[in-house]
């Protein structure tokens, strides 16, 4: 009870918190961070609408890389499995997060995701977020990049639409682009315009994950973030990580 | 609707502050929203309003600071009721 004025209140107390609402995430973010950093895993963040062909562009990596280096994804969908069997279906080892009713994936998920997943043993790990390009932009997973995926049929304006999203992408990967001559209106100069207005550093990679079309560009930016571990490195720390 | 996994974050932080100082109630809750954090402040309340109910906030307004040309999302300031 108030003990000061003699008000009978009870007694309330007020103070400054200035936490951020999502620091129980940015922790679960860093532990994920740390994981991959020590096993020399680059993970990347791929993002994008549900159709925008986040599973065909992993799909399409997978026939790239080849035997070159071990890919791993964990697939984020609110129900099935069909992403993960089809990436399986490609040679991949993938994983699902089925999210229930969830808009997107939180670290905690990814870090339960991994318990069910040969992880250390990769070079890449996707986690493909789920379709959304609202939520999924503002939870750091502890990757290293974020790729958005952004197909043709979508809209030039979905940067101007959506910013947020945008705003965080270390690069955009335009796909679909075989679709281009079926679609007169759309303008791939435009879409890049419209990245430019959004995004800090703007990174635009085109590809048709169906005729194969700028892969080879799409795989050489992968290599220029961490790239395959060589038998010369793979057994010392940090090797082969160039951020 | 990410805005109700924020809120329900925001209440684990508020039950840890409650904790440490052994509060029975909390009386008001104030939170930064940036303009462009990817939250909306509008859901962002419709989702508090839903699950304070019954809970150690069922009588604690929210008030929302909107903080421009920022990406901020913070549990600002909490005035608790302690025995």
């Amino acid at each position: 009870m108030c003990d000061s004025c003699g008000c009978g209140d009870p007694k309330v107390i007020s103070f400054d918190v200035h936490e951020r609402i999502l620091a129980g995430n940015d922790r679960a973010a860093r532990h994920n961070r740390e994981h991959f950093r020590d096993h020399d895993v680059v993970a990347v963040n791929l993002m994008g609408s549900p159709g925008a062909g986040k599973t065909a562009v992993l799909e399409a990596t997978a026939r790239a890389f080849g035997a070159q280096a071990r890919l791993g994804v964990l697939a984020g969908d609110l129900a099935t499995e069909n992403d993960a069997r089809r990436i399986r279906a490609a040679g991949i080892l993938a994983e699902s997060i089925t999210t229930g009713n969830a808009c997107h994936l939180d670290a905690e998920m990814v870090h339960r995701g991994l318990h069910h997943l040969p992880w250390r043993s990769l070079d890449y790990l996707f986690i493909e977020n789920v379709g959304n390009l609202v939520c999924p932009a503002i939870y750091d997973l502890g990757q290293d990049v974020n790729v958005v995926a952004l197909s043709v049929t979508e809209g030039e304006d979905k940067p101007l639409k959506y910013p947020t999203m945008f705003h965080k992408a270390d690069l955009v990967l335009v796909t679909k682009i075989d679709l281009l001559p079926q679609l007169p209106d759309v303008s791939l100069d435009t879409i890049e315009e419209n990245l430019k207005s959004v995004m800090p550093r703007p990174a635009m990679l085109t590809m048709s994950a169906r005729t194969g079309a700028g892969i080879d560009q799409w795989v050489r930016w992968l290599e220029g973030i961490g790239g395959p571990r060589t038998a010369a490195c793979s057994s010392a720390a940090g090797g082969g990580r160039a951020s | 609707m990410h805005e109700y996994s924020l809120v329900q974050a925001m209440f684990d932080q508020i039950g840890d502050a409650m904790r440490r100082h052994g509060a029975v109630a909390v009386r008001r809750v104030r939170v930064r929203i940036g303009a462009s954090a990817g939250v909306e402040p509008a859901l962002f309340r419709t989702a508090y309003e839903v699950f304070r109910i019954r809970t150690a906030c069922a009588e604690a307004p929210l008030e929302i600071v909107d903080v421009a040309a920022s990406d901020e999302l913070t549990l600002d300031r909490l005035e608790l009721e302690v025995p």
